[in-house]
């Protein structure tokens, strides 16, 4: 089907390499491990039959509820203009760019990528994209132990529990002491005593649970003892909250989905990492930077590539090879299509939204126990048992929100969502949980 | 006189330089729009909430798409030519698994939904590990890990679990061949193994002596690839294994070699315990600039417990979602970057049986045929024969005629193909490493052979300036000290460096 090989054109290069078969090119691969029969697998499918098969897989999802669900991923309108210039087959059948005369457009775009995420952070070096929110989060506290040569890390307990999860997974708890602290109230304690061992502060911002505050005060603290503060930021919700550059954060790092790419069932997204000049030499993954040609023509090209792991090999910054630069093409784009009034419509709705939502949720006699501190996510306090009330409002035609432990569901309330979805997923509450 | 599968291409706009899209920035110019706010409008006071606006591009919709555009004008992509990237297997992408891919009802699916309502994505990840599994000859598969590098370290923190698990943990050494791509001791290192480094022999393939000097009672396993990176068969592959196994250790397949075998021959008979693919290159998932990919990890029966979870079981015709017991945790925030392994599943469905049964084959058939045009213009790295790629080196001219692999990779981009893969391995000195793939007509292998003979005879010129090529792009050579050396990496930076200069 992919494979251009008539007969005729099979006999010419039998030919010139003296040989009568496909066979023949693999006499020098032991018998014993040559498959006999070929591969044990079905028939292949022509397009057509192709759609029917994916037809029927698509349909096994409740694909069609109005998503109240968050915790990192979002349903925001993404504009048509993004999705077909992210599919652009220059940008999506190319390979990384190092042969830069011949990729200045994936360098240029990746270049004001990571221009517009240092300008929306207010931060002075990203990389051209990690993997997703949870991997930059233990990418950023492995750069903060390698500047700090200190073994402890502090995490906010309200951080995404898979994001934890992977940290635990990628930072090796025999060597590092990984110390989750619990918040208080839905935020981080403001009294926590940060000490000398530490070398990473990290914290979600919102926090997981949707609640949000002013941690100007707390990096200061940290970083009198000198250690690294990392922030985990909700980047859509930026047009509105104050930044992690100016509550003077080290490194930022973010789930990049809401920004560039649909939910995706959770990949492929992007995970986003900034930070200072002066960690510039610990930063993982691949940076593209502004230069000249020979002729004194902008160019771009990749840039200190003495970090990554096909020079450095054992002693690379990380072991990131194949990023996400087709999710960060998206972000790119997606910020320059919202601007800064869109990107504010986008957060100020969604508050504006969410609290409507709230408030009517009260009113209705339901507890949201951490409303005065949250914006667009909070959690709800449900009179049944969570993960029932989440597949009964299922049935009618809501993703109600993400089960955070047995009485509580994370809602979140993206600009997208009508009133008469909120309201009509109040009514749909009253009848489900009623306990 | 063009005919069948000319792809040389020069389809990049040049001239003037593309501003950022900063500098198209204008006050009051947006291309967003939302719909009025629907809800009673209320005064909120939060202590996060910011006065000012973001600081991001003001632009109208259409400067916005055809400022993206050109940018794209300004790039080579697999749609455009031939790509003969070696260990990247720049292979044609179907355009139809696009429109699957982007189907909502796999696209609009969010991520933390209970599984009763994700029973098609769930299906999704079982039958592309029932593949999966037999092409590789493996038994279970996790598809967290979002590309190549991620699917080793999950592979090496599989093997550090279960040495823990059965009190091996002096087993902290992982062999891994002087020719093996960065990633590989990259992993080893963050998986916290000491990488100990085996040699090739000239013939190519690892040092049977050698790596019999080098295993002891710590050894935990060895990481290669077959076709190693050298394009070439590990012949001695069952004696290798068998090494490893009596010391203890086990082996791992970096998988982004695959292509060469799919069909022919399987990892899990060659005696690997733990294989991870890369989809975006033997699955013919598209590159998007540097991805995403994804790499899943496929284990054998003894291994299953400890995959990162959870993973998808298939009970009572229901799909389930399962936690191994030993799992090593997890790898990536959610289920790894799933539309791109659902696409690679759309490939394996139009291929079936009888296209994946020959792919290996039609690869390493393209491979042989231009390594034995190229090789009557630069000589191999080695004197065998190749599967799917194959490594040149131009150490000759460059003693001769200072041409480094580099040069000869710029003047091949004026003759509208890409470089091939320059440098890698390490061990081949001015390395060019080819690879072609199956999707790839003989009048465009014909055609590369034909282009590099030209330039090879160009670049001994007299009278040639090395550095001048490539001529016929948007830019030539980049400085790449000014970046490096002043961090010129976010706009305005380099401005900046003018006026201090
Ligand atoms: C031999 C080899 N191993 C590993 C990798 C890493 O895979 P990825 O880029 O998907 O992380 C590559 C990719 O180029 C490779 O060529």
């Amino acid at each position: 089907m992919f494979v251009p090989h008539s007969e005729l054109d099979l006999k010419k290069m039998f030919d010139e390499l003296s040989i009568n078969s496909l066979d023949d090119l693999f006499t020098h691969i032991p018998d014993a491990l040559l498959l006999e029969n070929g591969l044990d697998l079905p028939e292949s499918l022509s397009e057509l039959e192709s759609i029917d098969y994916f037809d029927d897989i698509a349909s096994r999802n409740k694909s069609d509820l109005v998503c109240f669900a968050g915790g990192g991923h979002y349903d925001v309108y993404l504009p048509q203009t993004v999705k077909s210039l992210t599919m652009r087959p220059e940008f999506m059948t190319s390979y990384t760019p190092y042969q830069a005369e011949i990729s200045q457009g994936i360098l240029q775009v990746l270049f004001e990528f990571q221009s517009l995420v240092c300008d929306l952070t207010d931060m002075e070096l990203a990389n051209a994209s990690l993997y997703d929110g949870a991997t930059s989060i233990a990418e950023a506290i492995s750069v903060a132990i390698n500047k700090t040569k200190r073994d402890g890390v502090i995490i906010s307990s309200g951080l995404n529990p898979n994001s934890k999860e992977v940290v635990n997974t990628l930072i090796d708890g025999n060597k590092f002491n990984l110390n989750y602290v619990e918040l208080d109230n839905y935020l981080f304690p403001a009294d926590y005593e940060f000490d000398e061992l530490q070398a990473a502060f990290v914290v979600s911002y919102p926090h997981y649970e949707g609640s949000c505050q002013d941690l100007t005060e707390l990096v200061t603290k940290a970083k009198e003892k000198g250690i690294v503060t990392i922030c985990y930021v909700d980047p859509s919700m930026l047009g509105v909250l104050t930044t992690p550059g100016q509550m003077g954060f080290d490194i930022i790092v973010a789930e990049g989905q809401s920004l560039g790419s649909p939910l995706s069932f959770g990949g492929p997204t992007v995970g986003w990492f900034a930070t200072k000049k002066e960690f510039a030499r610990l930063v993982p993954g691949r940076l593209i930077g502004e230069s000249r040609d020979k002729d004194g023509n902008k160019s771009y090209v990749m840039t200190l590539r003495a970090r990554e792991q096909d020079i450095r090999r054992e002693k690379a910054s990380s072991n990131i090879c194949t990023n996400q630069t087709l999710n960060a093409i998206g972000s790119a784009i997606h910020l320059s299509w919202l601007g800064p009034e869109g990107l504010y419509d986008m957060g100020y709705h969604s508050i504006q939204k969410a609290n409507y939502m709230k408030k009517s949720l009260i009113k209705n006699g339901y507890v949201i126990p951490n409303d005065d501190s949250s914006l667009r996510e909070f959690l709800l306090e449900v009179k049944t048992d969570a993960s029932e009330v989440i597949n009964k409002m299922g049935d009618k035609g809501f993703l109600a929100g993400i089960y955070y432990d047995d009485k509580h569901v994370l809602v979140a309330v993206t600009e997208k969502r009508k009133k008469t979805e909120i309201d009509d997923y109040i009514l749909a509450l009253q009848e489900v949980d009623n306990g | 006189m063009v005919s069948g599968g000319n792809a040389s291409s020069l389809p990049l706009v040049g001239g003037k330089p593309e501003p950022t899209i900063k500098e198209l920035s204008s006050p009051g110019r947006r291309a967003s729009n939302f719909p009025k706010l629907d809800v009673p409008e209320v005064k909120i006071n939060h202590e996060s909430l910011k006065k000012e606006k973001a600081r991001l591009p003001e632009v109208s919709e259409h400067d916005l798409v055809m400022h993206y555009s050109r940018l794209a004008h300004r790039n080579f992509a697999v749609d455009l030519g031939f790509y003969p990237l070696g260990s990247c297997t720049m292979k044609y992408n179907p355009r139809f698994a696009d429109s699957i891919a982007s189907d909502s009802r796999f696209a609009n699916m969010h991520p933390s939904m209970p599984e009763e309502f994700t029973q098609g994505c769930l299906k999704v990840m079982y039958e592309i590990g029932n593949y999966l599994c037999e092409i590789t000859g493996m038994d279970y598969a996790s598809f967290q890990p979002p590309a190549g590098a991620s699917g080793e370290l999950t592979g090496l923190l599989i093997i550090k679990k279960y040495l823990e698990i059965n009190n091996l943990q002096n087993k902290t050494e992982i062999i891994v061949p002087d020719s093996a791509h960065g990633t590989n001791p990259a992993s080893a290192r963050m998986a916290g193994f000491t990488v100990v480094e085996v040699e090739t022999d000239d013939r190519g393939m690892v040092n049977i002596d050698k790596l019999k000097e080098i295993v002891n009672d710590n050894t935990a396993g060895l990481m290669l690839t077959n076709p190693n990176t050298g394009g070439l068969f590990e012949e001695e592959i069952l004696t290798i294994s068998q090494i490893i196994h009596n010391a203890g250790g086990l082996l791992y397949y970096d998988g982004a070699n695959l292509n060469a075998i799919v069909g022919t021959s399987r990892p899990g008979d060659m005696g690997f315990d733990i294989v991870h693919s890369n989809l975006h290159k033997t699955f013919a998932t598209p590159h998007g600039g540097g991805g995403p990919g994804s790499g899943p990890v496929a284990v054998k029966e003894f291994l299953k417990e400890y995959l990162p979870g959870p993973i998808v079981e298939n009970k009572d015709r229901k799909y389930n979602w399962y936690k191994p017991k030993n799992s090593i945790g997890r790898m990536h925030g959610y289920h790894g970057n799933f539309l791109v392994t659902l696409r690679a599943l759309v490939y394996m469905k139009l291929l079936g049986k009888e296209g994946l049964d020959n792919l290996g084959a039609y690869a390493v058939l393209n491979a042989r045929y231009l390594s034995s045009k190229v090789s009557k213009i630069i000589p191999l790295a080695y004197d065998e024969p190749c599967m799917h790629e194959f490594v040149t080196s131009v150490k000759d001219l460059k003693k001769s005629h200072k041409i480094k692999a580099y040069d000869v990779g710029k003047a091949l981009l004026d003759k509208g193909f890409h470089s091939p893969t320059i440098y890698f391995p390490l061990i081949v000195p001015e390395a060019l490493m080819f690879e072609p793939t199956e999707t790839q007509s003989k009048e465009t292998l014909d055609d590369l052979a034909e282009s590099l003979k030209l330039i090879i005879a160009d670049l001994q010129q007299e009278d040639i300036v090395l550095e001048d090529y490539p001529k016929n792009l948007p830019v030539g050579r980049p400085n790449e000290l000014i970046p490096a050396k002043f961090l010129t990496v976010n706009w305005g930076d380099f401005e900046l460096l003018e006026i201090t200069e």
